[in-house]
């Protein structure tokens, strides 16, 4: 029982042989203070001034963006542990992969070597500050402060930082006012301070940021994550004409994008479906995958449904004209979105306990059921063809009514209640109606039955309205919307249908 | 003339149980889920005592506008302001909110899915339509029609146990349809006809009056 209890705390000891500072003298018994102290992580903090500076100019907070996961991404393969920390600094934990590399100075090299690489494609000047030291706090403020230092053990930090300027603290102005005005420089004036009366002057936010320097307060980090990437593709042994013969292929490419999305706890609303084409004249093999037909899906609510894709892809292929024959197909799932699970009722509940759950749930579920439907819809006619309407408090008729590419549900809004008539039906554009010995004609003869209502409107855009509504009716006994225009020409025109 | 013998006499006929009467087979029609119509007149002629929840329906008009969407009205209001979905296939020109918000009806509700210039995607659109269970009601103003496209419509209603009314203008006799109306307006009335209600003999004729517009 003693010796496995001794034994364990050997086992890193071996681990840990190969090292930057070099392998222990053998025989030499481990001390399992300092064992614990080797095993604390050691972080690397980048800080690329040029990145912000760049931006300021550009004028884009997009691009930042783009350029820190860009880096984020290259430093991926040092380390496991990335942390982006904006504006212009990057984290990343060295000590699990130092064995692996070769030693803190072959990390400096290849940090340099990809940094230097990826500026250089950006134009950007290739000078950057680095550190490395036990906490994240303490390395992010040596590498902003410019110190290219290198820390290894904890009890170190506090004389490195203590060198440090007051300036270098992220704190806010009047707060640096006021340490400069107290006569504190640096660092260690601070640490001379004691803490309870530093907390009382200023604030326990500072107090702690200090804390996290030395590595007595854990800094939270939030992980980088590279965005996922999902695509299959298939090839095939001959020529495919027929779009029903692409169908099984589609299908089992969906399950393996599914099955992706399902290991991601993702769900999409982009699919690209891409067509690979025979050259028509198919002489040269590198050139056979030139011509393509891509097909684009895009959905209402991320989706990872294997049936309910299926069907709108099938969709879109059945009645698709393959302009050549098809030799291979790729599938990408392009935007992503978190998934999130329909509520559902748990089984043996009873009606009653579950009524007012399904009641809550009844209106948001609304729209969860016909978004398959309108989606299949749109595969076929096209996005614009689904529309909803809409009614907006505008005097104008043609403006009072309008719809608008249905992209969920439109919330009515309580419009005035309107003393007079309108219609169920507005035309597109106002019918010029024939006139005969004084009588109106539309299709027959027309009499008046209410009105007139003037709408007088839209005067501030040139092009004014001006007009008298009546409310008329014909011998099929159609109810029309007519108006007398009041200017130009004084036409009568109709305008729209009751019912 | 009926004598009160002869009444005796017809009475205990007609409660023979082996005398089968045509009218009563509208009573296994009326089991039929039913959405009223709102117009009193016009269930009172109807097995159903409404429109036929999961049916297909055609309304025939002379022309469009003549008053065959007053018909429908207040079945619209109700249906959209029970939050239910309303899908308005291919009408002859976009409906015109203000005036459906006059009526009374939640435009939030509607979904008007555009007329294709080719009239087998507009049949497709209202047999998908119908088919799924998401709206409640289905109005469809399709350019041609067989009786073949009716009977596949009113499969695709009783498949997705949905109400589809048809608005057209011709007379398909032979219709698989459940319902056929034809409605012709004047002034302020509105003339109904049965031309066909499927489960009853009945063939009524009768003038609703029209809502104040």
């Amino acid at each position: 029982m003693s010796s496995r209890l001794f034994q364990l705390p050997l086992l890193p000891r071996h681990l840990h042989a190969v090292k930057s500072r070099g392998t222990p003298p053998p025989g030499k018994p481990v001390n399992a203070g300092k064992h614990s102290r080797r095993h604390s992580p050691l972080w690397y903090a980048v800080h690329l001034p040029q990145l912000s500076g760049a931006v300021e100019t550009a004028g884009t907070a997009l691009l930042l963006q783009q350029r820190l996961s860009k880096i984020a991404e290259v430093l991926g393969n040092l380390s496991a542990t990335v942390s982006v920390q904006p504006p212009d600094s990057l984290l990343f934990e060295v000590r699990s992969t130092l064995r692996y590399f070769g030693g803190m100075e072959k990390i400096r090299q290849q940090v340099q070597k990809l940094l230097e690489l990826q500026l250089q494609t950006w134009g950007l000047p290739m000078d950057f500050h680095h550190a490395a030291s036990p906490t994240p706090a303490a390395s992010l403020l040596l590498a902003r402060a410019g110190h290219n230092v290198l820390i290894h053990r904890t009890d170190n930090l506090r004389s490195v930082l203590g060198k440090l300027s007051v300036q270098a603290l992220p704190l806010p102005p009047d707060k640096r006012k006021q340490l400069h005005n107290t006569g504190l420089r640096r660092l260690r004036d601070i640490w001379r301070l004691p803490t309870h009366a530093l907390g009382q002057r200023f604030g326990l936010d500072f107090i702690r940021q200090l804390d996290r320097c030395l590595g007595k307060v854990a800094m939270p980090l939030k992980r980088w994550q590279s965005s996922p990437v999902c695509h299959t593709a298939v090839e095939f042994d001959y020529p495919v004409e027929n779009t029903s013969m692409l169908l099984p292929h589609v299908a089992t490419m969906l399950g393996t994008v599914t099955a992706f999305l399902q290991r991601h706890e993702l769900a999409t609303t982009h699919l690209l479906l891409e067509l690979r084409h025979e050259k028509p004249g198919g002489e040269q093999p590198s050139d056979e995958w030139q011509q393509s037909t891509t097909l684009s899906l895009d959905l209402r609510q991320p989706s990872r449904q294997q049936d309910h894709l299926r069907l709108l892809l099938e969709t879109r292929i059945h009645h698709l004209v393959l302009p050549a024959p098809v030799i291979g197909l790729r599938l990408e799932a392009r935007h992503f979105a978190p998934f999130i699970a329909a509520a559902g009722t748990l089984r043996g509940l009873s009606e009653g306990a579950t009524e007012g759950v399904a009641a809550a749930s009844q209106e948001q579920d609304g729209l969860h059921d016909i978004v398959p439907l309108l989606e299949q819809l749109q595969a076929r006619l096209g996005n614009a063809a689904v529309r909803s309407i809409l009614s907006t408090s505008e005097h104008c008729p043609e403006y009072a009514g309008q719809d608008r590419t249905f992209t969920g549900k439109v919330e009515a809004r309580p419009s005035k209640p309107q003393a007079d008539s309108r219609p169920c039906w507005l035309l597109p554009e106002p019918v010029a109606l024939e006139q005969n010995e004084g009588k109106l004609y539309y299709r027959s003869s027309l009499s008046l039955l209410s009105g007139p209502e003037r709408i007088e409107t839209r005067w501030w855009t040139g092009q004014e309205v001006r007009r008298d509504y009546y409310v008329a009716c014909n011998r099929q006994g159609m109810r029309l919307w007519i108006f007398h225009e009041r200017r130009g020409e004084r036409q009568w025109f109709l305008h729209g249908i009751f019912d | 003339m009926l004598t009160p013998e002869n009444h005796q006499a017809l009475d205990s006929l007609l409660h023979t149980a082996s005398l089968w009467r045509g009218s009563q087979q509208q009573f296994s029609m009326s089991r039929c889920p039913s959405l009223p119509s709102g117009h009193p007149q016009l269930d009172a002629c109807l097995p159903w005592q409404g429109w036929p929840a999961h049916a297909l329906v055609e309304i025939l008009s002379p022309c469009w506008g003549a008053g065959e969407l007053q018909l429908v009205l207040p079945l619209l209001r109700r249906l959209s302001m029970e939050n239910r979905w309303i899908l308005w296939v291919a009408p002859p020109c976009m409906p015109y909110a203000p005036g459906l918000v006059m009526a009374g009806v939640n435009t939030a509700q509607i979904i008007v899915i555009k007329a294709d210039p080719l009239p087998t995607r507009t049949l497709w659109s209202i047999e998908k339509a119908l088919q799924s269970r998401a709206c409640a009601l289905v109005l469809a103003w399709p350019g041609y029609l067989s009786p073949r496209h009716i009977r596949r419509l009113q499969l695709a209603a009783a498949t997705g146990q949905t109400l589809g009314i048809l608005f057209h203008q011709r007379n398909i006799r032979h219709s698989a349809s459940t319902l056929r109306i034809r409605v012709e307006s004047t002034q302020d009335a509105l003339q109904v006809t049965l031309l066909k209600v499927k489960g009853s003999y009945r063939r009524d004729s009768f003038s609703l009056m029209r809502g104040q517009t």
